[in-house]
């Protein structure tokens, strides 16, 4: 079994799945007739069901799939480190916004950001990311704040701003 | 009708609407030049900005942001070989071989130039089809607008690229996730788990923003940290568009060709500018006296693409306006757009806002223009933007669609809900489903639900008024040969040839 076979039969495995726990929560729903709030859903969730076994069927008697290609972009290595290290970034960043404000929380995911991002071959420029987080928090704070009226929260700041 | 037309114009040439169509069409340029930024992004983060104006202020506003972005694309895919939108795909083709030759002015002037052409050309079909389609879609009722949103959903997942496995299972999640919150007709609370938040279910730019935006970003941040992954950009010199007159005119069929493909396609829901300029690449190459100069640096592949993806931009607008369905991404959230200023589209826009329908015309003719000139004059600025390191410019775009999250109710819960759906449209691309029908489905899913249980209920329950209603029967026929033609092709053995350069087998879906 190629690589190519396990990644497509995981994937047919993943929607088969998606489509047994969509058809257990519309099982929850209340009935009110034969067809209800529930009978588009039943129709999807069989649907999805149907198609995770085709992809699994079309998978183990299809021809053999060859092995996947080695990276969409343009065959770079892929860094899963990064992917999850800029996940828990965006995740610290919105749990942050309300009890310390969009201005610090934006600084602070910004520069590490910068910092998570930057190419091996490049050494990081602490001084220059720190400025440039803290301008661009700014800046997006300010001009949403005083120009489009959207009211970003603000922390501890919220007592200070006109 | 003169007296809309005249009316729209001068509505668009207040001073405040001709400013926002100016800085709306800059801002849409960069959008679509920078690669990672799309349309759909450049809408979605300013849609929060259009909240404090008024309805006509405001669509000007996201209309000059779509004709932007759609062509600002040509400039990436000429200068680095990447396009910057999925509708500038087929222009690398030609336009990156033009620029190793020395001639990327003359491959950016042609771009240009067409793109204003098929863009015209576009707008003017807009005028003159719309008002007959939206006069032949008053006599739709629940029957009608369920088989065409069932239409609509089978041509998605058939004419996605790639598995239609897949392309269905995308359209079909979308359609499920849209049934969370208050359900149709009899208002049962469907899977909000006590969130009240989810009580009218996902918006559809937090939708967007995390299944294209977030999911490309963290495709990108995949490989960002590999040296040397984009060549700094070459800048050209500019001198005039860069081409002949003698050019311009035997290219004028072409565009003509070209731009009809983009409309027809563009009005089809569900497929959009990303296909349109690959079809109208193919159709000019085998139509071409010289195939054989294509991919080697013919600007004949440079006007097939650039008229075909811009002229989608007023196919695309047809059934949005006419029948209220978003024919791609992009138009799925300008639909957002106008329905948050209170404007529902459909056949009755027509009659009960002529006005503003034809404000949206002249809004969409002036942003052309200004198109054509900003990107004649502003070449050399926005190319710079290109050089901007990308580990300093996606923190900053995160940073900005956490902002249009927050912007659509100040709930943080949308910011968490951008990033559910960023990790959603991630995992979609490493399985290799396509995103589009996904949101196509979450679009039209309520409108196939709600009139499918309207219509039972007109009919008492009668399911087979479906079929006898002949405008739904045609249409549903036509979903059901387009699935069984699809089925038929995907199990017949092929023989594929290769109508496309190399460089095509890299796109996968729009």
């Amino acid at each position: 079994m190629t690589r190519g076979h396990r990644k497509e039969l995981l994937i047919g495995t993943a929607m088969l799945a998606a489509g047994a726990f969509y058809l257990y929560l519309v099982t929850g729903l209340p009935r009110r007739g034969p067809v209800d709030a529930t009978f588009i859903p039943y129709v999807l969730a069989g649907a999805m069901i149907l198609l995770g076994l085709l992809q699994l069927g079309s998978t183990l008697v299809g021809p053999a799939a060859g092995p996947n290609a080695p990276e969409e972009a343009g065959g770079a290595t892929p860094s899963y480190l990064t992917v999850g290290l800029t996940l828990g970034l965006v995740a610290v960043f919105v749990a942050l916004l309300r009890p310390i404000g969009f201005p610090f929380a934006a600084a602070l995911y910004l520069f590490f950001q910068f910092v998570v991002l930057t190419p091996a071959d490049q050494k990081p420029n602490y001084g220059l990311y720190a400025v440039l987080a803290i301008i661009c928090s700014t800046l997006i704070f300010v001009t949403f704040r005083y120009g489009f009226d959207l009211i970003l929260p603000a922390g501890p700041l919220t007592t200070m701003l006109p | 009708m003169w007296d809309l037309i005249l009316q729209g114009a001068g509505n668009v040439l207040a001073p405040q609407i001709l400013a926002l169509i100016t800085v709306g069409v800059a801002v849409g340029i960069v959008f679509g030049a920078v690669p990672g930024l799309t349309a759909v992004m450049a809408i979605a983060l300013s849609l929060p900005m259009t909240y404090g104006l008024g309805p006509a202020a405001g669509i000007s506003l996201l209309i000059a942001l779509y004709v932007g972005a759609t062509s600002g694309g040509l400039i990436s895919a000429i200068l680095l070989k990447i396009p910057g939108t999925p509708s500038s795909i087929a222009t690398t083709f030609d336009g990156a071989p033009m620029m190793e030759k020395g001639e990327g002015a003359k491959a950016l002037g042609v771009g240009i130039v067409f793109s204003f052409i098929g863009t015209i050309l576009s707008i003017a079909a807009l005028m003159f089809i719309a008002p007959h389609l939206a006069r032949a879609a008053l006599s739709f009722g629940p029957h009608e607008y369920f088989a065409i949103a069932i239409f609509s959903l089978t041509l998605i997942a058939t004419l996605s690229t790639g598995s239609m496995i897949k392309g269905i299972f995308s359209g079909v999640s979308g359609f499920a996730i849209s049934t969370v919150g208050i359900a149709p007709v009899e208002a049962t609370r469907r899977f909000t788990f006590g969130f009240v938040e989810l009580n009218a279910g996902f918006s559809i730019l937090t939708v967007l923003v995390g299944m294209f935006a977030i999911a490309e970003i963290i495709k990108v941040a995949e490989t960002t940290r590999t040296p040397n992954r984009l060549a700094a950009p070459l800048i050209v010199k500019i001198k005039g568009f860069g081409f002949s007159l003698k050019e311009f005119f035997s290219q004028i069929p072409n565009a003509l060709r070209s731009s009809v493909i983009g409309i027809s396609i563009g009005i089809l829901p569900g497929i959009g500018a990303g296909t349109s300029n690959i079809i109208s690449y193919i159709v000019a190459k085998n139509q071409s006296r010289t195939p054989e100069k294509f991919g080697q640096g013919s600007i004949e592949g440079v006007v097939a693409s650039e008229s075909a993806n811009n002229a989608g931009i007023g196919g695309a607008m047809i059934p949005l306006l006419t029948l209220g369905i978003p024919g791609d991404a992009v138009t799925a959230i300008l639909l957002g757009g106008l329905m948050i200023h209170g404007i529902q589209p459909g056949p009755m826009l027509f009659i009960t806002q002529g006005e503003l329908v034809y404000t949206i015309f002249a809004a969409l003719i002036l942003a052309a223009i200004m198109m054509l000139i900003l990107e004649f004059w502003g070449l050399r600025v926005f190319i710079r933007l290109l050089a901007i390191p990308k580990h300093i410019l996606l923190p900053v775009i995160v940073i900005l669609c956490a902002v249009g999250a927050f912007g659509l109710a100040s709930r943080v819960f949308d910011i968490w809900t951008i990033l559910g759906f960023g990790i959603l449209g991630y995992a979609f691309a490493k399985a290799g489903m396509p995103a589009a029908p996904f949101i196509i489905g979450f679009i039209l899913g309520p409108m196939a639900e709600t009139n499918f249980r309207r219509a039972l209920q007109l009919s008492s329950g009668d399911a087979t008024s479906f079929i006898t209603n002949p405008i739904s029967g045609v249409f549903l026929g036509i979903a059901a040969l387009s699935i069984a033609w699809q089925i038929y092709r995907s199990l017949r053995p092929r023989k594929r040839s290769c109508a496309l350069p190399a460089s095509a087998s890299q796109t996968s879906e729009f």
